[in-house]
Protein backbone atom coordinates (compact mmCIF):
# COMPACT_ATOMS: atom_id res chain seq x y z
CA UNK A 1 0.00 0.00 0.00
CA UNK A 2 1.55 3.18 -1.10
CA UNK A 3 2.03 6.43 1.25
CA UNK A 4 0.76 9.38 -0.83
CA UNK A 5 0.34 12.82 -0.05
CA UNK A 6 1.57 16.47 -1.01
CA UNK A 7 5.18 18.02 -0.25
CA UNK A 8 3.89 21.04 1.06
CA UNK A 9 2.26 19.91 3.80
CA UNK A 10 4.49 16.78 4.58
CA UNK A 11 8.08 18.22 3.31
CA UNK A 12 11.10 16.18 2.06
CA UNK A 13 13.07 16.50 4.90
CA UNK A 14 10.20 14.92 7.33
CA UNK A 15 9.69 12.23 4.99
CA UNK A 16 13.69 11.22 4.45
CA UNK A 17 13.49 11.58 8.70
CA UNK A 18 10.42 8.80 8.16
CA UNK A 19 12.35 6.98 5.50
CA UNK A 20 15.70 6.57 8.42
CA UNK A 21 13.69 5.93 11.62
CA UNK A 22 11.46 3.46 9.53
CA UNK A 23 14.30 1.76 7.96
CA UNK A 24 12.08 1.56 4.79
CA UNK A 25 12.47 -0.08 1.45
CA UNK A 26 10.68 1.45 -1.25
CA UNK A 27 10.72 3.81 -3.97
CA UNK A 28 9.10 7.52 -3.60
CA UNK A 29 7.90 9.01 -6.90
CA UNK A 30 7.65 12.70 -6.68
CA UNK A 31 5.79 14.81 -9.12
CA UNK A 32 5.51 18.99 -9.98
CA UNK A 33 3.59 19.86 -13.23
CA UNK A 34 6.17 18.16 -15.91
CA UNK A 35 9.19 17.87 -13.36
CA UNK A 36 9.49 13.88 -11.83
CA UNK A 37 11.74 12.57 -9.42
CA UNK A 38 12.20 8.84 -8.05
CA UNK A 39 14.62 8.03 -5.21
CA UNK A 40 14.99 4.25 -3.76
CA UNK A 41 15.76 3.13 -0.37
CA UNK A 42 16.73 0.47 0.91
CA UNK A 43 16.51 -0.25 5.09
CA UNK A 44 16.40 3.65 5.51
CA UNK A 45 19.04 4.20 2.94
CA UNK A 46 19.19 5.99 0.33
CA UNK A 47 20.85 4.01 -3.13
CA UNK A 48 19.89 6.27 -6.39
CA UNK A 49 18.05 9.14 -7.40
CA UNK A 50 17.01 11.00 -10.69
CA UNK A 51 15.43 13.60 -11.71
CA UNK A 52 13.60 11.97 -14.55
CA UNK A 53 12.39 8.05 -14.50
CA UNK A 54 14.48 5.77 -16.74
CA UNK A 55 17.82 7.50 -16.79
CA UNK A 56 19.84 4.81 -17.81
CA UNK A 57 23.50 4.01 -15.91
CA UNK A 58 25.76 3.44 -18.55
CA UNK A 59 24.53 6.53 -20.69
CA UNK A 60 25.36 8.70 -17.40
CA UNK A 61 28.53 7.72 -17.07
CA UNK A 62 29.25 8.21 -21.02
CA UNK A 63 27.80 11.54 -19.97
CA UNK A 64 29.94 12.36 -17.54
CA UNK A 65 33.58 10.85 -19.03
CA UNK A 66 33.50 8.04 -16.96
CA UNK A 67 33.02 5.05 -19.73
CA UNK A 68 33.42 4.57 -23.19
CA UNK A 69 30.59 3.86 -25.48
CA UNK A 70 32.41 0.53 -26.62
CA UNK A 71 32.52 -0.07 -22.64
CA UNK A 72 29.02 -0.06 -21.77
CA UNK A 73 28.44 -1.71 -25.01
CA UNK A 74 30.56 -4.88 -23.53
CA UNK A 75 29.09 -4.33 -19.89
CA UNK A 76 25.74 -5.28 -21.34
CA UNK A 77 26.62 -8.25 -23.48
CA UNK A 78 28.01 -9.38 -19.91
CA UNK A 79 24.48 -8.27 -18.37
CA UNK A 80 22.77 -10.16 -20.86
CA UNK A 81 24.28 -13.49 -20.94
CA UNK A 82 24.15 -13.30 -16.87
CA UNK A 83 22.25 -16.01 -15.54
CA UNK A 84 22.34 -14.50 -11.64
CA UNK A 85 20.85 -10.91 -12.26
CA UNK A 86 23.88 -9.37 -12.07
CA UNK A 87 23.47 -5.37 -11.70
CA UNK A 88 25.17 -3.16 -14.23
CA UNK A 89 26.99 -1.58 -11.49
CA UNK A 90 28.56 -4.69 -10.34
CA UNK A 91 29.30 -5.82 -14.02
CA UNK A 92 31.15 -2.73 -14.22
CA UNK A 93 33.08 -3.03 -11.25
CA UNK A 94 33.37 -6.95 -11.66
CA UNK A 95 35.30 -5.92 -15.07
CA UNK A 96 37.37 -3.24 -13.93
CA UNK A 97 35.87 -0.62 -15.55
CA UNK A 98 35.83 1.75 -13.09
CA UNK A 99 36.81 1.78 -9.21
CA UNK A 100 34.10 1.54 -6.56
CA UNK A 101 35.55 4.44 -5.14
CA UNK A 102 35.27 6.28 -8.49
CA UNK A 103 31.70 4.71 -8.97
CA UNK A 104 30.59 5.71 -5.87
CA UNK A 105 32.14 8.84 -6.19
CA UNK A 106 30.19 9.44 -9.16
CA UNK A 107 26.81 7.92 -8.22
CA UNK A 108 26.81 9.87 -5.38
CA UNK A 109 27.40 13.18 -6.32
CA UNK A 110 24.87 12.58 -9.05
CA UNK A 111 22.40 11.77 -6.40
CA UNK A 112 23.04 14.47 -3.86
CA UNK A 113 22.61 17.02 -6.36
CA UNK A 114 19.78 15.51 -7.96
CA UNK A 115 17.81 15.47 -4.06
CA UNK A 116 19.01 18.63 -3.35
CA UNK A 117 17.30 20.83 -6.16
CA UNK A 118 13.68 18.61 -4.73
CA UNK A 119 14.19 20.57 -1.18
CA UNK A 120 13.19 23.92 -3.17
CA UNK A 121 9.77 22.72 -4.29
CA UNK A 122 7.24 24.23 -2.69
CA UNK A 123 4.62 21.70 -3.16
CA UNK A 124 4.38 18.55 -5.40
CA UNK A 125 2.88 15.38 -5.29
CA UNK A 126 4.42 12.04 -3.58
CA UNK A 127 3.75 8.57 -3.32
CA UNK A 128 6.04 6.34 -1.56
CA UNK A 129 5.95 2.25 -2.76
CA UNK A 130 6.52 0.63 -0.39
CA UNK A 131 8.83 -2.60 -1.35
CA UNK A 132 9.61 -1.55 -4.86
CA UNK A 133 13.29 -1.90 -5.92
CA UNK A 134 14.85 -0.31 -8.69
CA UNK A 135 15.62 -2.49 -11.93
CA UNK A 136 19.11 -3.87 -12.22
CA UNK A 137 20.10 -1.23 -14.76
CA UNK A 138 18.93 1.36 -12.22
CA UNK A 139 22.93 3.05 -11.48
CA UNK A 140 22.18 2.35 -7.25
CA UNK A 141 25.22 3.36 -5.38
CA UNK A 142 27.25 0.90 -3.96
CA UNK A 143 27.39 2.01 -0.94
CA UNK A 144 24.18 3.14 0.23
CA UNK A 145 23.51 6.89 1.81
CA UNK A 146 22.70 7.64 5.09
CA UNK A 147 19.88 10.53 4.74
CA UNK A 148 21.49 12.78 7.47
CA UNK A 149 23.56 14.54 5.44
CA UNK A 150 21.17 15.04 3.04
CA UNK A 151 18.69 16.92 5.34
CA UNK A 152 20.98 18.86 6.35
CA UNK A 153 22.39 19.90 3.12
CA UNK A 154 18.44 20.32 2.31
CA UNK A 155 17.50 22.64 5.22
CA UNK A 156 21.19 25.02 4.58
CA UNK A 157 19.52 25.47 0.98
CA UNK A 158 15.96 26.25 2.01
CA UNK A 159 15.45 30.11 2.44
CA UNK A 160 11.81 29.85 3.16
CA UNK A 161 11.05 31.48 6.93
CA UNK A 162 8.01 29.94 6.76
CA UNK A 163 9.13 26.07 6.66
CA UNK A 164 11.18 26.74 9.87
CA UNK A 165 8.36 29.11 11.79
CA UNK A 166 6.04 26.00 11.50
CA UNK A 167 8.64 23.86 13.35
CA UNK A 168 10.46 26.79 15.47
CA UNK A 169 7.38 29.29 15.96
CA UNK A 170 9.74 31.52 18.13
CA UNK A 171 13.32 32.00 19.48
CA UNK A 172 11.93 32.00 23.32
CA UNK A 173 11.97 28.16 22.66
CA UNK A 174 14.91 25.70 24.50
CA UNK A 175 16.69 23.39 22.46
CA UNK A 176 17.56 19.95 23.88
CA UNK A 177 19.48 16.98 22.31
CA UNK A 178 16.95 13.97 21.96
CA UNK A 179 17.88 10.86 23.46
CA UNK A 180 21.27 9.60 21.69
CA UNK A 181 22.40 12.30 19.29
CA UNK A 182 26.19 10.90 19.65
CA UNK A 183 25.15 8.12 17.49
CA UNK A 184 23.56 10.30 15.29
CA UNK A 185 25.63 13.13 15.53
CA UNK A 186 28.56 10.66 13.89
CA UNK A 187 27.05 10.52 10.38
CA UNK A 188 26.37 14.19 10.62
CA UNK A 189 29.06 16.76 8.90
CA UNK A 190 28.51 20.17 10.22
CA UNK A 191 30.07 23.40 9.28
CA UNK A 192 31.93 25.76 11.60
CA UNK A 193 28.56 28.11 12.14
CA UNK A 194 26.68 24.70 12.71
CA UNK A 195 29.43 23.69 15.01
CA UNK A 196 29.09 26.89 16.92
CA UNK A 197 25.42 26.48 17.43
CA UNK A 198 25.46 22.82 18.15
CA UNK A 199 28.58 22.98 20.88
CA UNK A 200 26.04 25.77 22.52
CA UNK A 201 23.02 23.19 23.52
CA UNK A 202 22.29 22.56 26.76
CA UNK A 203 18.64 22.22 27.40
CA UNK A 204 18.03 24.99 28.67
CA UNK A 205 19.41 28.13 26.37
CA UNK A 206 16.70 29.04 24.55
CA UNK A 207 17.47 29.89 20.47
CA UNK A 208 17.47 33.90 20.96
CA UNK A 209 19.64 32.73 23.65
CA UNK A 210 22.07 30.83 21.72
CA UNK A 211 22.08 33.79 18.87
CA UNK A 212 23.22 36.01 21.23
CA UNK A 213 26.17 33.90 22.45
CA UNK A 214 27.12 32.55 19.13
CA UNK A 215 26.96 36.45 17.65
CA UNK A 216 25.17 34.46 14.71
CA UNK A 217 21.43 36.19 13.83
CA UNK A 218 18.37 35.06 14.75
CA UNK A 219 17.55 33.50 11.66
CA UNK A 220 20.15 31.82 11.41
CA UNK A 221 20.36 30.00 14.37
CA UNK A 222 16.58 28.75 13.86
CA UNK A 223 17.61 27.58 10.36
CA UNK A 224 20.68 25.89 11.74
CA UNK A 225 18.27 24.15 14.72
CA UNK A 226 15.71 23.29 11.97
CA UNK A 227 18.39 21.43 10.27
CA UNK A 228 19.17 19.74 13.68
CA UNK A 229 15.44 18.89 14.67
CA UNK A 230 15.12 17.43 11.32
CA UNK A 231 17.87 15.19 10.92
CA UNK A 232 16.32 14.27 14.61
CA UNK A 233 19.40 15.52 16.71
CA UNK A 234 17.56 17.72 18.59
CA UNK A 235 14.64 18.79 20.22
CA UNK A 236 12.73 22.62 20.60
CA UNK A 237 10.29 22.58 23.31
CA UNK A 238 8.46 25.65 25.07
CA UNK A 239 9.94 27.38 27.90
CA UNK A 240 8.39 26.14 31.25
CA UNK A 241 6.03 28.58 32.29
CA UNK A 242 6.86 30.84 35.83
CA UNK A 243 5.50 28.84 38.24
CA UNK A 244 3.21 30.46 40.75
CA UNK A 245 4.28 31.11 44.70
CA UNK A 246 1.73 28.16 45.80
CA UNK A 247 2.61 25.72 43.24
CA UNK A 248 3.63 22.42 43.52
CA UNK A 249 7.79 21.98 44.25
CA UNK A 250 8.07 20.90 41.15
CA UNK A 251 7.68 24.15 40.16
CA UNK A 252 7.59 25.09 36.31
CA UNK A 253 6.19 21.14 34.99
CA UNK A 254 3.41 20.67 33.91
CA UNK A 255 0.48 20.62 36.05
CA UNK A 256 -0.14 17.06 37.34
CA UNK A 257 -3.38 15.85 36.46
CA UNK A 258 -5.73 15.22 40.06
CA UNK A 259 -4.80 11.59 41.23
CA UNK A 260 -7.64 8.80 40.34
CA UNK A 261 -8.57 6.28 41.58
CA UNK A 262 -7.46 2.65 40.49
CA UNK A 263 -11.51 1.57 41.95
CA UNK A 264 -12.77 4.12 39.63
CA UNK A 265 -10.67 3.42 36.42
CA UNK A 266 -11.20 -0.07 36.89
CA UNK A 267 -15.46 0.45 36.82
CA UNK A 268 -15.27 1.82 33.87
CA UNK A 269 -12.50 -0.58 32.30
CA UNK A 270 -15.08 -3.10 33.37
CA UNK A 271 -17.98 -1.31 32.08
CA UNK A 272 -16.51 -0.35 28.27
CA UNK A 273 -15.15 -4.33 28.06
CA UNK A 274 -18.77 -5.18 28.45
CA UNK A 275 -20.76 -3.08 25.81
CA UNK B 1 -23.64 11.40 40.54
CA UNK B 2 -20.16 11.16 39.47
CA UNK B 3 -19.14 12.39 36.45
CA UNK B 4 -15.98 11.51 34.64
CA UNK B 5 -14.71 13.07 31.32
CA UNK B 6 -12.51 12.25 28.54
CA UNK B 7 -12.15 14.32 25.39
CA UNK B 8 -11.89 13.47 21.98
CA UNK B 9 -9.28 15.56 19.69
CA UNK B 10 -8.24 15.69 16.30
CA UNK B 11 -7.77 17.71 13.19
CA UNK B 12 -10.93 18.74 11.30
CA UNK B 13 -12.37 15.40 9.41
CA UNK B 14 -10.50 12.87 11.36
CA UNK B 15 -13.42 11.38 12.44
CA UNK B 16 -14.43 12.43 15.92
CA UNK B 17 -18.42 12.62 15.76
CA UNK B 18 -18.12 9.03 14.23
CA UNK B 19 -15.77 7.64 16.93
CA UNK B 20 -18.14 9.28 19.62
CA UNK B 21 -21.31 7.99 17.96
CA UNK B 22 -20.20 4.47 17.60
CA UNK B 23 -19.59 4.46 21.06
CA UNK B 24 -22.08 6.14 22.97
CA UNK B 25 -25.19 5.46 24.59
CA UNK B 26 -27.19 8.53 23.63
CA UNK B 27 -27.55 10.30 20.21
CA UNK B 28 -25.02 12.31 19.82
CA UNK B 29 -25.51 16.03 20.76
CA UNK B 30 -23.71 18.40 18.52
CA UNK B 31 -23.91 22.07 18.81
CA UNK B 32 -24.16 22.77 15.05
CA UNK B 33 -27.29 20.84 14.87
CA UNK B 34 -30.55 22.89 15.84
CA UNK B 35 -33.84 21.38 17.02
CA UNK B 36 -36.33 23.07 15.01
CA UNK B 37 -38.32 24.65 17.36
CA UNK B 38 -35.23 26.77 18.84
CA UNK B 39 -34.58 28.12 15.15
CA UNK B 40 -36.21 31.71 16.00
CA UNK B 41 -34.88 31.95 19.13
CA UNK B 42 -31.20 31.39 18.20
CA UNK B 43 -29.37 34.68 17.56
CA UNK B 44 -26.94 34.95 14.47
CA UNK B 45 -23.69 34.29 16.04
CA UNK B 46 -20.67 31.69 15.06
CA UNK B 47 -21.70 28.31 16.65
CA UNK B 48 -19.24 25.57 17.71
CA UNK B 49 -19.35 22.41 16.71
CA UNK B 50 -18.63 20.29 19.92
CA UNK B 51 -19.63 16.50 19.94
CA UNK B 52 -20.68 15.57 23.28
CA UNK B 53 -21.45 11.77 24.17
CA UNK B 54 -22.20 9.69 27.30
CA UNK B 55 -21.39 6.31 28.82
CA UNK B 56 -23.36 5.16 32.30
CA UNK B 57 -21.13 3.04 33.95
CA UNK B 58 -23.02 2.38 37.13
CA UNK B 59 -26.06 4.33 38.87
CA UNK B 60 -23.68 6.54 40.27
CA UNK B 61 -20.88 7.03 37.82
CA UNK B 62 -21.08 8.50 34.09
CA UNK B 63 -18.44 9.11 31.55
CA UNK B 64 -18.84 11.94 29.30
CA UNK B 65 -17.11 11.97 25.85
CA UNK B 66 -16.42 15.86 24.22
CA UNK B 67 -15.43 15.71 21.16
CA UNK B 68 -13.19 19.09 20.50
CA UNK B 69 -14.09 21.40 17.76
CA UNK B 70 -11.42 21.25 15.10
CA UNK B 71 -10.52 24.48 13.57
CA UNK B 72 -8.40 26.92 14.65
CA UNK B 73 -10.37 29.59 15.85
CA UNK B 74 -12.00 27.51 18.49
CA UNK B 75 -8.85 27.09 20.41
CA UNK B 76 -9.92 28.63 23.16
CA UNK B 77 -12.41 25.61 24.17
CA UNK B 78 -9.62 23.28 24.41
CA UNK B 79 -8.68 24.69 27.48
CA UNK B 80 -12.02 24.78 29.27
CA UNK B 81 -12.72 20.89 27.68
CA UNK B 82 -9.36 20.56 29.38
CA UNK B 83 -10.44 21.19 33.01
CA UNK B 84 -10.85 17.93 35.08
CA UNK B 85 -10.70 15.52 32.06
CA UNK B 86 -9.33 11.37 32.88
CA UNK B 87 -7.58 11.22 29.37
CA UNK B 88 -7.47 12.44 26.41
CA UNK B 89 -7.89 10.63 22.48
CA UNK B 90 -5.81 12.54 19.80
CA UNK B 91 -7.49 11.27 16.57
CA UNK B 92 -5.66 11.03 13.13
CA UNK B 93 -7.07 10.93 9.79
CA UNK B 94 -4.08 8.60 8.55
CA UNK B 95 -4.78 9.17 4.98
CA UNK B 96 -4.51 12.69 5.28
CA UNK B 97 -0.94 14.01 5.54
CA UNK B 98 -1.30 17.44 5.55
CA UNK B 99 -3.35 17.30 9.06
CA UNK B 100 -0.28 15.93 10.79
CA UNK B 101 1.34 19.44 11.31
CA UNK B 102 -2.50 20.35 12.93
CA UNK B 103 -2.50 17.40 15.16
CA UNK B 104 1.26 18.41 17.07
CA UNK B 105 -0.17 21.62 17.25
CA UNK B 106 -3.37 19.91 19.55
CA UNK B 107 -1.01 17.31 20.99
CA UNK B 108 1.68 20.21 21.90
CA UNK B 109 -1.60 22.21 23.68
CA UNK B 110 -2.94 19.51 25.51
CA UNK B 111 0.24 18.09 26.93
CA UNK B 112 1.81 21.46 27.91
CA UNK B 113 -0.07 22.99 30.53
CA UNK B 114 -0.99 19.54 32.16
CA UNK B 115 0.61 16.22 32.54
CA UNK B 116 -2.10 14.47 29.99
CA UNK B 117 -2.62 10.79 30.02
CA UNK B 118 -2.90 10.30 25.89
CA UNK B 119 -3.29 7.53 23.44
CA UNK B 120 -3.16 8.47 19.38
CA UNK B 121 -5.64 6.60 17.19
CA UNK B 122 -4.84 6.41 13.83
CA UNK B 123 -7.97 6.88 12.00
CA UNK B 124 -9.33 5.03 8.96
CA UNK B 125 -7.17 2.15 8.93
CA UNK B 126 -9.44 0.32 6.30
CA UNK B 127 -9.07 2.70 3.60
CA UNK B 128 -7.02 2.95 1.05
CA UNK B 129 -2.72 4.82 1.21
CA UNK B 130 -4.00 4.80 5.39
CA UNK B 131 -0.51 5.02 6.82
CA UNK B 132 0.48 2.47 9.26
CA UNK B 133 0.46 3.31 13.13
CA UNK B 134 4.13 2.81 12.96
CA UNK B 135 4.20 5.25 10.48
CA UNK B 136 2.28 8.04 11.56
CA UNK B 137 4.31 7.44 15.19
CA UNK B 138 7.31 8.36 13.18
CA UNK B 139 5.18 11.34 10.71
CA UNK B 140 4.24 12.89 14.61
CA UNK B 141 7.49 11.90 15.73
CA UNK B 142 5.89 10.21 18.89
CA UNK B 143 8.41 8.76 21.58
CA UNK B 144 8.42 5.15 22.07
CA UNK B 145 6.24 5.30 25.36
CA UNK B 146 3.33 6.85 23.83
CA UNK B 147 0.25 4.60 22.28
CA UNK B 148 -0.23 5.26 18.41
CA UNK B 149 -3.19 2.96 18.03
CA UNK B 150 -4.86 1.29 14.81
CA UNK B 151 -8.85 2.63 14.42
CA UNK B 152 -11.93 2.87 12.59
CA UNK B 153 -14.14 4.91 13.77
CA UNK B 154 -17.26 3.55 12.75
CA UNK B 155 -16.29 0.00 13.83
CA UNK B 156 -17.67 -0.11 17.78
CA UNK B 157 -15.22 -2.73 19.04
CA UNK B 158 -12.27 -0.69 17.57
CA UNK B 159 -13.40 2.31 19.86
CA UNK B 160 -13.82 0.56 22.63
CA UNK B 161 -10.18 -0.85 22.06
CA UNK B 162 -8.76 2.74 22.12
CA UNK B 163 -10.99 3.65 25.17
CA UNK B 164 -9.80 1.01 26.97
CA UNK B 165 -5.88 1.28 25.82
CA UNK B 166 -6.54 4.88 27.30
CA UNK B 167 -7.65 3.83 30.44
CA UNK B 168 -4.98 1.09 31.24
CA UNK B 169 -2.36 4.41 30.75
CA UNK B 170 -4.79 6.08 33.41
CA UNK B 171 -4.63 3.37 35.62
CA UNK B 172 -1.06 3.36 35.68
CA UNK B 173 -1.09 6.60 36.80
CA UNK B 174 -3.61 6.63 39.32
CA UNK B 175 -3.43 5.94 43.15
CA UNK B 176 -4.56 3.08 45.15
Amino acid sequence: MALVGNIRDFGLSDFLYLVDRGYKTGCLHLRRGDEQAILYFEKGKLIYAARREGEQLGDMLIRQGKLTPEQLEQARQVQNGSTNGMTLTQIILSENMMSQEDLQQTLQTHTEESVYGLFGWPDGEFRFEQGQKPDVNEPVMPVPLPVENLIMEGVRRIDEWGRIKDRIPSTDMIVRFLDQPGAKAKGVKLSPEEWRVFARINGKDTLADIAQKTNLSEFDVCRIVYGFVTAGLVDVVKKPRPAPLSSSPRGAQPMEMPRIKKSLVSRIINRIRGM
Amino acid sequence: MQTVKMVISGAVNAGKTEFIRSISEIEVVSTERRASDDTKLIKKETTVAMDFGRIAVADDLVLHLFGTPGQKRFDFMWEILSEGMLGLVVLVDSTRPETFRETNRIIEFFTSYRDTAYVIAANKQDRPNAWSPDELRLALRQPPHIKVLPCVASQRESVKNILLELLYVIMQRSED
